[in-house]
């Protein structure tokens, strides 16, 4: 072997072991999973005795009401979800972007929803929902309003565990625009100051756009997460009243362990797998136009 | 390797309790135990009140015997999820599990329950003065016995896989107090339960007439299938067609409805934890459920409704029908110390201790037991259960393999029936429908 193929062999040396864990931690489980969603696997066989079936998890899912009913719940859940909390979380750290004595503690105070582990925000809220002796109702109840079935009707059941999820997920977006926020070079800030742009001008016309790189990566991170919420849900509603608070995962959770369909649970876990990467894809080709054109626009300014 | 991860495995068991006992057994007994000493059994238990009870008595079996017994004890759903994984193992962990009684058809279709058969026969092991007979019937009908009619009961084809250990029946309790003040009569058939269930409201504002299951999935199934057989219903005929939709099906959903309507506020959500908590905290006159709850309401520390409550047999529809449940002991095919295990089976199970695990809050499996002065002194609601339990039902709910989907399916409509308004009969229609798709899929109707 001569030196020169020896030498451009050398970055795949280097690679290999870093695609050995890969190969391992990644591609194996997801092809263990996709190969699962072909058979008709019952937890009391190892995964050589189930039959395969080939799509008839797929067309059987496509048919099932209560699959798609709770695809439309998950959809309905992050969209709205999502929204909330951008709109929040940008909102709070755009108010709290300045010299406030004790900054670092209240900082701190807001990001603690999101270290308290999910089952037990699950049973919080629980709790503060429950009928007649969580503080909602009783609150409610001693300045003369009847209750508010938060857990017990569809619709309800719906807001609640939306507002569980806004209230311990805003800091995530909260913390991440702030620090968005203060990386921004002041120069441009106190151009626009110069330029006398009001305080929402320079929201609207210099932060936001400059946080924009910012604020779509901490998007797809929490729409990502948003679809996988579990915990919470399941010690709240455990899906119901109905099918009323049933996202995906939790179906998923429930076919394998309750209704004994490993496959099945495996085309589910695939779909939603799907789902994420067509939209982690738009979002990194919506962002790759962005540049694009930004820099298209660049390059038009340089040449006038 | 094998015993390093197994130490590994039950080290991260949150509740592992383990058993030491003195290695000599008595006189009596050595003949039958010795070739036995020195054994240790891993047994899988729940964490339920009868297993609290029962580790109560284990210390004298090892006393007894000389065999040794390490208990791993799980919450009841997550002991399916181990013992799934556990019975499909060349070599098992365990060599006797308790297994929830729908938990009975998977493991004998999957051939991971040993057949009790040719334990019995055996005269080195089979107690002589073991009095199966003594047995509750509908106990071991619907935990025990499958292969016999319809495949999970007994008949002339069906065998022994379990004995009921830890099993439950439905009894009415009621606040007897509110009863007397209103001079309401404790209701014995379905119309005067509805009536009461609905009157307590009005006469007691601020608290329900019954508080019962009725949360999504499981629970709301329950509750429905719980009305449903003394209502005259059952969820298939004898040739698996659905006949949930039938006018005795739509009569068993109408009653959950006006039960949980006229029940304690939020009752939509409730399991049964959160159901007897209300009756326990009086926010409710009666509930209808296992008799594993009564203990608790007669604790102080829990209850504020001791010595008020009064107990009556579940209220007949066009028959009685009153639910069987909890839990078996069975032993597991991979099991590694099948002989011993049989012997503890036996000793747990036996008129000596089942009395004893009955006197530390357990629940009875024998008719002797109910029968008890002593028992019945300490728990005066005894009679009443043992009474119940003649007419308990083993066929209230199929124990087939697709009984979980078909179940869940039941439960979310349910709970869409009592929440969102959804017709009784639509709502049983579709569920009809979709049963006959899976039972069919699994092959129920091939013979037809």
């Amino acid at each position: 072997m001569s030196i020169a193929s020896t030498n451009r062999m050398t970055p795949y040396l280097f690679l290999a072991p870093a695609g050995l864990v890969l190969a391992f931690a990644l591609f194996y489980p997801i092809c263990y999973m996709i190969y699962a969603s072909f058979l008709d696997w019952n937890p009391s066989q190892r995964i050589g005795e189930a039959e395969f079936v080939g799509l008839r998890n797929y067309f059987k899912l496509f048919s099932d009401d209560a699959f798609r009913e709770s695809m439309g719940v998950t959809l309905k859940f992050a969209a709205v979800v999502v929204t909330i909390e951008m709109f929040l979380g940008v909102g709070l750290a755009l108010l709290l972007d300045r010299n406030i004595r004790g900054m670092s503690v209240l900082r701190t105070l807001f990001i603690l929803p999101m270290m308290i582990a999910p089952i037990v925000v699950g049973l919080m809220w629980r709790y503060m929902y429950h009928p007649t002796v969580g503080i909602f109702n009783k609150t409610l109840k001693s300045w003369g309003f009847d209750g508010i079935p938060w857990l017990s009707d569809g619709s309800w059941a719906f807001a609640s565990v939306v507002i569980a999820d806004v209230w311990q997920w805003t800091p995530f977006i909260f913390i991440l625009s702030l620090a968005a926020l203060q990386s921004l070079p002041a120069s441009a800030i106190e151009a626009s100051r110069i330029d006398g742009a009001s305080g929402w001008q320079q929201i609207l016309y210099i932060k936001l756009p400059l946080m924009l790189p910012v604020l779509i990566v901490t998007l797809l991170l929490r729409l990502i997460d948003s679809f996988k919420v579990l915990e919470v849900i399941l010690v709240m509603t455990n899906g119901g009243p109905g099918l009323s608070t049933e996202i995906l995962s939790l179906r998923i959770n429930r076919t394998a362990s309750e209704f004994r369909e490993l496959g099945e649970a495996a085309a589910m876990s695939n779909l939603l797998l799907i789902v994420l990467l067509i939209l982690t894809f738009t979002m990194f080709i919506y962002n790759k136009a962005q540049d694009a054109r930004a820099a298209r626009l660049r390059a038009v300014e340089e040449e006038v | 390797m094998k015993a390093n991860k197994t130490k590994i495995w039950s080290a991260a068991i949150a509740v592992t309790l383990t058993y030491t006992g003195v290695a000599y057994a008595d006189g009596h007994t050595a003949d039958v135990y010795a070739p036995y000493e020195g054994t240790t059994l891993v047994v899988n238990f729940p964490a339920h009140p009868h297993y609290n009870a029962v580790l109560e008595v284990l210390p004298e079996f090892t006393e007894q015997t000389g065999i040794e017994v390490e208990v791993d004890q799980l919450q009841y759903l997550k002991m399916r999820e181990r013992q799934t994984l556990e019975l499909t193992k060349d070599e098992g962990d365990y060599d006797l599990i308790s297994y929830v009684v729908f938990s009975k058809a998977d493991y004998v279709y999957a051939d991971q329950l040993e057949n009790l058969a040719k334990y019995f026969m055996n005269p080195r092991l089979a107690d002589p003065n073991y009095d199966a007979s003594d047995l509750i019937d509908g106990y071991v009908a619907n935990i025990g016995v499958a292969g016999g009619e319809k495949g999970y009961l007994p008949g002339k084809t069906g065998s022994l896989f379990g004995i009921p250990f830890g099993s439950e029946t439905s009894v009415l309790a009621y606040r007897k107090d509110i009863f007397e003040k209103h001079g309401i009569d404790v209701p014995t058939n379905y119309d005067q339960l509805l009536e009461v269930a609905c009157q307590i409201p009005e006469l007691e504002p601020g608290m329900g007439g019954m508080a019962s299951r009725a949360a999504s999935g499981h629970q709301a199934s329950h509750a429905f299938l719980l009305h449903l057989a003394p209502l005259g219903g059952r969820v298939f005929d004898s040739e698996w067609n659905p006949i949930i939709n039938s006018p005795e099906g739509v009569a068993a959903a109408n009653a959950l409805k006006t039960i949980v309507d006229c029940g304690p506020e939020g009752g939509t959500t409730f399991g049964p934890a959160e159901a007897a908590a209300s009756f326990q905290q009086g926010t409710s006159a009666m509930f209808m459920d296992s008799i594993a709850f009564a203990a608790g309401f007669e604790d102080p520390s829990k209850s504020t409704v001791v010595g008020k409550v009064g107990y009556a047999l579940h209220p007949e529809g066009v028959r009685r029908g009153s639910q069987t449940g909890g839990f078996g002991i069975g032993i597991p095919s991979n099991a590694q110390n099948k002989e011993a295990a049989f012997l503890l089976m036996q000793w747990l199970t036996s008129k000596e201790q089942d009395l004893a695990i009955a006197m530390a809050g357990g629940n009875p499996s024998r008719f002797s037991t109910y029968e008890d002065a002593g028992l019945n002194e300490k728990y005066p609601y005894s009679a009443t259960f043992g009474e119940a339990l003649k007419y308990a039902d083993p066929d209230w709910r199929p124990i087939i393999p697709t009984w979980g989907t078909i179940n869940a399916d039941i439960g979310t409509t349910m709970s869409q029936v009592l929440t969102e308004g959804l017709d009784p009969q639509e709502a049983l229609d579709g569920v009809a429908e979709r049963a006959r798709a899976v039972m069919d899929e699994a092959g129920y109707y091939t013979w037809q």
